[in-house]
């Protein structure tokens, strides 16, 4: 039954729950589930993935885990190493239905309009974002939140890097605008005297 | 400076995600999924395994195996009646091989060992 033995690894760290996964301990890897389950499904929703969507990419990319933990070598964490997968599957599936295409030709021409953030207003990241294009969002949220380099997430995105690159750079600057319009004030100053 | 500073603090927005209302439910389907992988998989080597079975069976039928067997019987007493003619000190050896024992005794082994070689692949796969 699914949740029963759920006490008996709660107490166990990620690395230990992983090496009782590879052994096809389920009941283990449900429980590293739990813990990073959000945070998978979460990462997906910032890159644009619907909410039944993004559950379902985020099922498929754990079950991918499972089959692979074996790969799952600990230099970074494993939530890290699932979200990169996840990033990956959605990607995937944009492809399959033909939308990734479609977003990455949207980009630059038909950017939606930065309004100017308040430094007082506490605005969330997921507002933030969506400021952003669809291109741009991907882009950022592949190489903050799903923590690919640039030249992964060119790869996955089928862009040439530079073209990664131009996007990120341009999400943060809208980010930046959003999330602490000081900083950006005190960059344009700093250029304005430089 | 700022620019780092900046995507430092991105990275920690990124990082703090909230747990969603139905995490523990989310889990439970994806335990749900890799039990159904689980047992489908079982079952895949169950049938391929009773399917197998079913062709050996089948081969060692056509093949005359029984006959063979008994065969390898009268031989295995000719051979221990032979050789106690042959020597009188050669008690022993007569009966090793007496009733074509040895045969069964050999079959039984690599059945055993067959099982055993089964059980490791499966627990593998």
């Amino acid at each position: 039954m699914p949740g029963s033995g759920h006490s008996r690894f709660a107490s166990l760290h990620d690395v230990e729950l992983c090496a009782y996964s590879a052994t096809g301990e389920r009941r283990a890897f449900g429980e590293l589930v739990r813990r990073h389950g959000s945070a998978v499904r979460g990462v997906l929703r910032r890159m644009g993935a619907q909410g039944a969507e993004a559950d379902d990419v985020a099922q498929d990319a754990f079950l991918t885990a499972f089959e692979r933990i074996a790969e799952f070598r600990g230099e970074g964490t494993f939530a890290a190493w699932v979200k990169k997968i996840a990033a990956r599957l959605y990607l995937r599936r944009l492809q399959r239905d033909r939308k990734l295409g479609a977003l990455t030709a949207e980009a630059i021409e038909d950017e939606p309009e930065t309004p100017r953030g308040d430094a007082d207003a506490a605005i969330d990241l997921e507002e933030a974002l969506k400021v952003l294009s669809a291109t741009e969002r991907l882009c950022v949220t592949m190489c903050f939140g799903a923590g690919l380099s640039h030249t992964e997430a060119a790869e996955a995105l089928n862009l040439p890097l530079g073209t990664v690159k131009s996007h990120v750079k341009r999400g943060l600057e809208k980010l930046r605008a959003r999330l602490a319009p000081e900083d950006g004030a005190v960059l344009e100053g700093r250029r304005g005297n430089g | 400076m700022a620019e780092l500073d900046f995507e430092r603090r991105l990275e920690r927005l990124f990082a703090e995600l909230p747990e969603l209302p139905d995490a523990v439910a989310f889990a439970e389907r994806v335990e749900r999924r890799l039990d159904r992988g689980w047992t489908a998989r079982r079952w895949l080597i169950g049938a391929a395994g009773v399917v197998g079975g079913v062709i050996g069976a089948s081969q060692l039928m056509v093949s005359n195996v029984f006959q063979r067997v008994e065969t390898a019987e009268d031989s295995a007493r000719f051979l221990s009646t032979s050789v106690s003619h042959l020597s009188t000190s050669a008690d022993w050896m007569a009966a090793l091989t007496s009733g074509g024992a040895v045969v069964w005794v050999a079959a039984g082994l690599a059945v055993i060992m067959m099982g055993f070689v089964l059980t490791r692949v499966i627990g593998e796969i």
